[in-house]
């Protein structure tokens, strides 16, 4: 495995090239990729959105938005500009503080998480041991925002807006966090880069897809649960609850919720595309292709090729996941509250739990497949 | 696979077993009862009784272990450990009897009172045995955690649910500072948390480490003092016992309270080893405080279970007598005294669940006149009473001699008088319920003891109620006439006890210096 | 001082700072919900000190448990139970606050003064510099900690079973309790019959 394009190090070489000590030209390296997460962050959020309206539209046999730009994609633009201008209304006897800094402390770990997702060997912010433990463990900061938010809007729907949120996101942490326990416990590691180079070699046939079949569908049911999509959008189901936790947001508050579900639905889709489907991985393994043609891995020009094949392929994969995630909302009517909590308590907690313990068992008996 | 192998061959794992028995019988409860359902009330208690006394059967098993240490240094399992593990097992075996019937009646649940009073065994036993900063912290918390759902689980009873929440929030302050204390251990030691590895590394007690030390040793003092209710940290003995379930009284009384002095004598003796002056002092204050508040304070209760309660604190006191005096014979006399407080109180508690099975109430007024109506309850509360306020010939009079003895030869001649003189006024107020039962005239009886019920020993669940009561009333009377067995065995598991022969060694060299050269030396000691 | 002990000093002083501010916070504000909100600050800050130690598994296992268990727990109780009650003002309730504060102080003062004077026997510099902390941390759980790790499993099994006794809601069958009232009928009663549940005001007396 080579190890693909090193953009730190030939930024760093490149200024110290022009006379800068190397302390300085780290220092101006690392905002760098962090700023250029956030907006690709943001951005990824415009086309998410302006694919669900285009996607909901085909399902339902619309067309959408379609005089904003060309075929509708500045829809979301002006979605956005909308919220920047709206007045920011804090209703009357509600709590101030706790009204502002409840979306605040919903969006912000929603953002760190990007910290851990890779688009190829050498193409992420961090590589930390921790890795995909960092991103369970930041998830499980969202219910206090929206706890907070719910609180303070002192109004009935947004409490029970609130408390649900709360009470369907640590339900489904659970077995989300089993089923990657078991994705950690294949690959040895939490590193997202170590998880996806234990798929890579075999090309499409390496991936996790197949030898987690049962973990793979309980980790996205349990991240629809905790982006509160459809079928499990019970915090803000319109008909009991108005808008839940957010029915008192207006304006840039308001923005900020819908900036962060839209964040966190591609961020769990990039995640998912990292432990099940390869991450940056070519379905053709490429090393292969290219010994096939003839060409040396360490040419530069395939490098460059390499990289941003990897940025594709992950990109790719996330975004064939989220259109999967807009064609459930159409398709699959909405669980009730009680049949939420029965499914992740009784239902996927165990399985997870089995799946997680026959992982064990396999490693064991099998470790040439599972990781040994 | 090689780093597990190599690990498996060092645990001597065999040293477990009988707590792994335990685990078997908690196991075979909980999973017994969703199988069978309801209907496996019948048979589950025997099952726990059974489990419980093929523990103390392996324990036997492994006296004068060659190898005690066992898990890396995290379990010690010594004659010491040995003998207090037994004395928790023990104490669980005589209380389920005597709660079958209890829980029964109150409508809730045997199997997981069981399955939960199992646990607390557990907690106890590893807690005696426990040999490393953080096994200590988790049986701990296992036997209190344990202690607070058993203390609740009258969950329709008021009063229940407000002992548990005092419990609770005591037991939970109490845990977190033992915890600051035991962290300091581990900073003071440069990071370590076997408690054999801290005492080799704070061996400079220096003036600059000795703050860290002393208060480290308050912290943990506390905690320990909690676990046994001595006095400045008893305040939630009365109450929990009066609102707790009877039978989880009875553990609390003895399992509990025998598992906190195992952890007194271990983690005092082997990690405060330098500063054994300072806790002999400190624990000679707790004493006398427990004594006095403790069987004064008995003197005023109305209720039976609150008069047992500030009766349990002074006999605490009474066993710390034993503690400060810090030798063979002072550890032996503790041991010995468990043992036989054991019986002499779960048999007055047998009693105590009787006579309020019967007649719903615990007032000590309400029991005049109960020689006419049930004189076996009368003769057995009767003889556990005398031998807790230690009269002669019963057991807990050689008890007490034996601890005043040990006091006396190691020269705490304050507080053995003291200890004397708190008897004779701990006599007073069990002699009082003697009297109230036994001496009154028909026309005086209480209106509970007129309407006793007929005494039918075959409803379900009373039989092996009788049958603790037999053995501990029995064991009560006989272990003060034949204690020698008894007595051996405490003095053989301490004289085998490499930690205990090493303190009792380094306590006595200090001890001649400070009366030749001045109080500096005890410290350069080591 | 290189860029990053810089940038480490920096860290610790405003985690310093956030940790007190919040934990005296959580003691000294009278709106419950406030001091629960600050009390996952404090949890928070932290865990950016673990991470400040190099400890990342710890402080992410910290956020999670904490943060994301514990805290939100503690929220959904406060929050199902907001019931408002105004407590008449106590006489001279600045007594009692002022000694609470003096005791307070003192101990701070206490071990404060310990902390600093204490030599702590430290390795100067971590000799070995720890490659990967779980698997670090693994090794620890399965060699010299290997009992305590296991026996927690059994306190959480306990600890699980009774939070399912103490909340369930008891359904007794109607045949039970007709056989209840029949043993009842011909010999016993209750076990002990409830009386006046004791009240804040009254326990000091009880004590004694």
């Amino acid at each position: 495995m080579n190890s693909g394009i090193d953009l730190q190090g030939s930024l760093i070489d490149t200024l110290k090239d022009f006379g800068l000590p190397p302390g300085v030209a780290k220092a101006i390296w690392l905002p760098l990729p962090m700023l250029l997460m956030i907006i690709g962050a943001t951005v990824g959020v415009l086309v998410v959105v302006w694919l669900e309206r285009k996607i909901s539209a085909a399902a339902q046999q619309r067309i959408g938005p379609e005089f904003t730009g060309p075929l509708g994609v500045l829809q979301p633009v002006a979605d956005g500009m909308k919220l920047v201008f709206k007045e920011d209304v804090v209703p009357a006897r509600s709590d101030r503080w706790l009204f502002t800094l409840g979306p605040i402390v919903v969006v912000i770990p929603v953002f760190l998480s990007y910290l851990i997702v890779p688009f190829g060997q050498n193409l992420v912010i961090t590589d930390l041991n921790v890795g995909i433990f960092l991103w369970i463990a930041l998830s499980s900061i969202a219910p206090i925002g929206l706890l907070m938010s719910g609180y303070a809007s002192n109004n009935k729907y947004s409490l029970l807006g609130g408390l649900r949120a709360a009470a369907q996101s640590i339900s489904y942490e659970i077995p989300l966090a089993f089923s990657v326990l078991a994705i950690a416990m294949m690959s040895n590691s939490l590193s997202t880069i170590d998880i996806v180079e234990q798929q890579s070699g075999y090309g499409i046939l390496g991936w996790n897809l197949w030898r987690q079949p049962v973990g793979f569908i309980i980790f996205w049911i349990a991240a629809l649960a905790e982006c509160e999509r459809l079928p499990f959008d019970l915090p803000e189901a319109e008909e009991e609850l108005v808008a839940g936790y957010q029915t008192e947001y207006a304006g840039m508050k308001f923005g900020l919720f819908y900036l962060g579900s839209y964040v966190n639905l591609v961020l769990s889709a990039l995640i998912f595309a990292i432990l099940y489907l390869g991450g940056w991985e070519f379905p053709i393994p490429l090393e292969r292709l290219a010994g096939w043609l003839g060409v040396s891995e360490t040419t530069p020009w395939l490098q460059i090729v390499t990289a941003s094949l990897g940025i594709v392929m992950t990109l790719l994969k996330a975004y064939f996941l989220v259109f999967i995630a807009i064609l459930l909302r159409w398709t699959v009517p909405r669980v009730r509250i009680d049949q939420l909590l029965n499914l992740g308590w009784k239902f996927l907690l165990p399985v997870s739990l089995a799946n997680l313990l026959i992982t064990a068992a396999l490693k064991l008996a099998f470790p040439v497949a599972f990781g040994g | 696979m090689d780093f597990s192998i190599s690990i498996a061959n060092q645990l001597n794992a065999a040293t477990i077993l009988p707590e792994g028995i335990v685990i078997i019988t908690l196991m075979v409860v909980i999973i017994g009862d969703l199988i069978f359902g309801r209907s496996s009330s019948r048979w589950l208690p025997y099952a726990a009784i059974a489990g419980l006394l093929a523990s103390i059967i392996a324990l036997y098993f492994q006296w004068n272990n060659p190898e005690p240490i066992a898990f890396l240094g995290a379990f010690n399992s010594d004659n010491l450990s040995i003998i207090f593990r037994g004395i928790v097992a023990l104490s669980t075996a005589v209380t389920i009897p005597m709660s079958i019937r209890y829980v029964e009646q109150s409508g809730t649940s045997l199997a997981e009172f069981m399955a939960i009073m199992l646990t607390a065994t557990l907690g106890g036993m590893f807690l005696s045995g426990a040999n490393e900063l953080v096994m200590v912290f988790i049986s701990l918390e296992m036997l209190s955690i344990s202690s607070y759902l058993m203390t609740g689980y009258m969950k329709r009873d008021p009063r229940s649910n407000e002992a548990a929440l005092k419990y609770l929030l005591i037991g939970a302050s109490s845990s977190a500072i033992f915890l600051y204390g035991v962290s300091l251990l581990y900073g003071l030691s440069g990071g370590e948390t076997n408690l054999t590895t801290i005492a080799a590394r704070i061996t400079d007690a220096s003036s600059s480490q000795s703050l860290g030390l002393a208060i480290a040793l308050v912290f943990v003092i506390a905690g320990i003092a909690f676990k046994i209710s001595a006095v400045p940290f008893h305040q939630w003995t009365p109450d929990v016992y009066e609102g707790s379930p009877t039978p989880v009284v009875a553990f609390l009384s003895v399992g509990s309270k025998a598992a906190g002095f195992a952890l007194a004598i271990r983690l005092l003796v082997t990690a405060f080893a330098l500063v054994t002056e300072e806790w002999h002092f400190i624990f000679t204050a707790l004493a006398i405080l427990s004594l006095v508040l403790g069987n004064v304070v008995a003197l005023a209760q109305t209720s039976m279970k609150r008069m047992l309660a500030y009766s349990s604190i002074a006999q605490a006191g009474f066993v710390m007598i034993g503690l400060i005096a810090g030798t063979d014979a002072g550890y032996s006399s503790m041991i010995f005294y468990l043992l036989v407080y054991l019986f002499m109180n779960l048999g007055a508690f047998t009693c105590v669940i009787l006579f309020s099975l019967r007649t719903g109430t615990d007032q000590i007024s309400e029991y005049a006149g109960l020689y006419q109506k049930d004189p076996l309850v009368t003769l057995c509360l009767s003889i556990c009473l005398l031998s807790l306020g230690g009269i002669p010939p019963l057991a807990g009079f050689f008890g007490k001699i034996y601890l005043f003895w040990a006091g006396w030869q190691a020269g705490i001649y304050g507080l053995v008088l003291l200890g004397l003189i708190t008897t004779v006024v701990s006599i007073y107020y069990y002699i009082r319920v003697v009297k109230m039962m036994v001496v009154k005239e028909p026309h005086e009886m209480s209106d509970a003891v007129k309407n006793y019920p007929e005494i039918r020993w075959s409803l379900p669940g009373m039989r092996p109620l009788q049958v603790g009561l037999i053995v501990s009333v029995v064991v009560t009377s006989l272990a003060g006439i034949l204690s020698n067995p008894l007595f051996t065995l405490a003095n053989d598991s301490v004289v085998s006890t490499p930690i205990l022969q090493s303190a009792v060694v380094t306590r006595e060299l200090p001890q001649n210096n400070v009366k030749v050269s001045s109080t500096v030396a005890p410290s350069t000691q080591h | 001082m290189t860029l990053a002990e810089g940038v480490q000093i920096v860290s610790f002083g405003i985690l310093a700072v956030m940790v007190l501010g919040s934990a005296l916070g959580v003691v000294l504000l009278t709106n419950i919900v406030y001091s629960a909100f600050l009390l996952g600050g404090v949890f928070i800050s932290i865990a950016g000190l673990y991470v400040l130690l190099n400890a990342e598994f710890v402080a992410a296992a910290q956020v999670l448990i904490y943060v994301g268990a514990v805290n939100v727990l503690i929220l959904f109780a406060i929050m199902l139970v907001n019931k408002r009650e105004d407590f008449s003002s106590i006489p001279r309730r600045w007594i009692r606050q002022g000694a609470t504060g003096i005791v307070c102080f003192g101990l701070f003062a206490l071990l404060g003064t310990m902390i600093l004077i204490t030599p702590w026997s430290l390795a100067p510099t971590s000799s070995a510099v720890i490659e990967n902390s779980i698997v670090e941390i693994g090794k620890h759980f399965f060699s010299d900690f290997l009992l305590p790790f296991e026996l927690a499993s059994v306190l959480l099994l306990m600890a699980m079973v009774g939070a399912i006794i103490l909340a369930r809601r008891d359904i007794i069958p109607e045949v039970a309790i007709a056989k209840e009232r029949e043993i009842v009928s011909t010999s016993l009663t209750l076990p002990e019959r409830p009386r006046e549940i004791a009240s804040i005001g009254s326990s000091p007396t009880k004590e004694q």
